[in-house]
């Protein structure tokens, strides 16, 4: 059997960390294998069931130029909270501070590369994880210590910018020490110069009893590559809460893995995404109860518009022994224009015997009922299909508890809604 | 300020309206009765612009206007009100919301400058009270999990807070208890004035017993057959719509 000719965008990954290697700071024996795995594993076949509704045939066929530490940040938008640190094409802008936010902060030079680097596998970013791993320019580790109580939000920017193509490998491991508690806003943005590829990992371990809020924002422009793997692990009785806004990007995929390990492990992702224009979204959440009496709970709302493309595939495992879990899904869709289209997949899987699991899938149209009501009322169509919209999302946007980013994420949809019922109507 | 002319109206290809003649004034008060399927509720939804139903033939003038000719929010900012016969249920847009967008929407028609929250607040509190409504309903969603009477009321309600020229009240009365159809019959009674008019459609003669009509129409098979003063309406209610359609074909 000969092997299979590695693709000419692996080719390209691989000459530009050849040439790279010296300057990502250590690490070298790690970046190494994941590049090899990353070659490997290759671009997706358009017959991969992960892929099955996202074609990359585009980012494939750019050679975005990996970036180094030294490229300096652009315009970068205004902070949401009070604490809040750059990280430019997945380096810290400036001096990493010893702690922020409620935080200790750690890098290549500071902090355990098998920490920093861990290796993902499995499922259908591990490619893109791998990558990143090799090219990941200044990973960061966040951790607490045990029992530490933090109310404060520290906000990550995630910047990808350049004078060309430019592939970003933002990468952030977080860990959470048994019984403490944080909350970490993640935005990520681009400078919308070029076509950018922004390929994102984010590492999560979460002790026993600990407690994470992960505020996503993902607002890049519209001409932007956007890949991403969240990877969770959860010990006994710890909570991983996630609320994700997909506002942004040409083509975005988020990979969410929560893997509930521990007895009681619970965890909550909720979250809307707009495809409007010609965007292509993508949200994958996987979770896997592993131990006895773990909850779950998806809700993500979509919305898409003109030739917007939605993808939702949320997946529940209820593993063998997991018994008294609790699995629930919720997707529900809204098609704002002809021509939008979402595809959805909920998809549980149960193999212990004393759960309680539920999914509800919907996809349709602003009910014509309401919209008469609402105009019969004096409102104009794009005020009452706006109102509506905005009704739609509001019930997942309602547990965004971080008020300035909340209103930002209500101004934002409000601002494209609008725009976008104004156009139609 | 209303009239209507040999209207036509259809769903698809059923015939449902088949030759409508109203004429209303300000001031007045019309019900319009009639057995079920007669085209009572068409009537209304065609005159507040409800999509689906197309007009065949005739016209409809309001206050010297083409009223079919204007979108359903142009008519309702030029006070026309259609209080439906089922209240649709709009979780995640609240009372208040609707409300004061409604209000500001037929204040800017007006010419009159938009409320503020203080003054819309202020204007709809003893709105609130005459239909017994508790303050936390403001915050609820548009008739969400709201009882059949408060959906009702909440109808009167808004038609209170946007004072309208023209008030349709479609089977208003339907699914009502006699409490809470007190309540809805004092709140629109207070909004009789000479410079209003309000039209009533409705399938028994209760709702007259609290809202006494100058002019009662039988509406029936899409023709309105008989119109007569209240005594009309108590004769119906004796003797059934029968005898009306017997002696319209006799006729």
């Amino acid at each position: 059997m000969s092997a299979i000719a590695p693709s000419p965008a692996t080719v390209h990954y691989r000459e530009a960390f050849e040439r790279l290697h010296s300057v990502l700071g250590g690490a070298a024996a790690r970046r190494a294998a994941a590049m090899e795995r990353f070659a490997e594993l290759g671009f997706p076949g358009a017959r991969e069931e992960a892929w099955k509704y996202t074609s990359l045939r585009r980012l494939e066929s750019r050679r975005f130029v990996p970036a180094t530490p030294t490229t300096p940040p652009a315009n970068v938008p205004a902070a949401f909270v009070a604490q809040r640190l750059v990280v430019a094409n997945g380096s810290p802008v400036g001096t990493v501070p010893a702690s922020l936010g409620g935080f200790a902060l750690g890098t290549l030079a500071t902090a355990p590369e098998e920490q920093l680097l861990r290796p993902l596998s499995g499922g259908g970013t591990e490619r893109f994880a791998a990558l990143n791993a090799a090219l990941s320019a200044g990973p960061l580790l966040l951790s607490t210590t045990a029992g530490q109580q933090s109310d404060e939000v520290l906000q990550l920017t995630l910047i990808t910018t350049g004078t060309g193509p430019t592939l970003a490998s933002p990468r952030i491991a977080v860990r959470m020490a048994t019984g403490s508690r944080a909350r970490l806003l993640i935005d990520h943005v681009d400078d919308g110069a070029h076509e950018h590829f922004t390929n994102a990992v984010l590492d999560i371990e979460l002790g026993a009893g600990a407690h994470l809020t992960l505020y996503r924002l993902q607002r890049q422009s519209e001409r932007a590559f956007h890949i991403e793997r969240i990877e969770t692990r959860v010990d006994e009785n710890a909570t991983f809460v996630m609320r994700d806004s997909q506002l942004g990007a040409a083509l975005a995929r988020l990979d969410t893995n929560v893997s509930l390990d521990g007895r009681a492990a619970a965890t909550e992702i909720t979250g809307v995404f707009l495809a409007d224009g010609s965007r292509h979204l993508d949200s994958h959440i996987h979770v896997g109860h592993h131990a006895t009496g773990t909850t779950s709970l998806q809700d993500y709302r979509g919305i898409a518009a003109n030739k917007g493309r939605g993808v939702f595939n949320g997946k529940a495992i209820v593993h063998e022994g997991a018994q008294k879990s609790n699995a629930r899904q919720v997707n529900r869709n809204l098609l704002l224009t002809p021509g939008a289209e979402i595809d959805t997949k909920p998809d549980l899987e149960i193999y212990a015997d004393d759960v309680q699991c539920s999914h509800g899938t919907t996809t349709g149209q602003l009910d014509p009922n309401a919209l008469f009501y609402l105009r019969s009322r004096g409102l104009s169509e794009p005020e009452a299909r706006s109102a509506l919209t905005r009704a739609f999302a509001g019930a997942v946007l309602a547990r965004v508890d971080e008020p300035a980013l909340a209103r930002h994420v209500h101004d934002e949809l409000d601002r494209r809604l609008v725009r976008l019922l104004e156009v139609a109507a | 300020m209303l009239s209507i002319r040999d209207l036509h109206a259809q769903i698809g290809v059923r015939k449902i309206l088949k030759g409508v003649n109203l004429e209303v004034k300000p001031g007045e008060v019309h019900a319009i009765m009639g057995p079920n399927g007669s085209g009572k509720s068409t009537l209304a939804s065609v005159l507040a612009g409800r999509a689906g139903y197309e007009v065949t033939k005739g016209t409809v003038a309001y206050l010297g206007e083409d009223l079919l000719a204007l979108e359903p929010e142009e008519r309702a900012r030029r006070g026309v009100f259609l209080a439906f016969q089922y209240p649709v249920e709009i979780p995640g847009v609240n009372n208040a919301y609707l409300l004061k967008a409604a209000l500001n929407a037929v204040r800017k028609q007006r010419g009159l400058p938009e409320l503020d929250a203080f003054e819309f607040l202020a204007l709809i509190k003893d709105k609130m009270k005459l239909m017994q409504m508790d303050e936390s309903f403001l915050s609820r969603g548009v008739n969400e999990g709201f009882s059949g009477g408060e959906k009702k009321r909440n109808e009167i309600l808004q038609m209170s807070v946007l004072e309208p020229r023209l008030a349709l009240l479609d089977e208003t009365d339907s699914g009502l208890d006699i409490d809470a159809l007190r309540v809805v019959a004092t709140g629109v009674n207070s909004l009789r004035s000479p410079e209003r008019a309000i039209v009533m459609v409705t399938h028994y003669q209760r709702l007259l017993d609290y809202i006494e009509p100058d002019f009662v129409h039988v509406l029936s098979d899409g023709r309105i057959l008989r119109t007569g003063d209240k005594s009309l309406a108590l004769e119906l209610e004796k003797r059934g719509y029968d005898w009306v359609k017997q002696e319209a074909s006799a006729a």
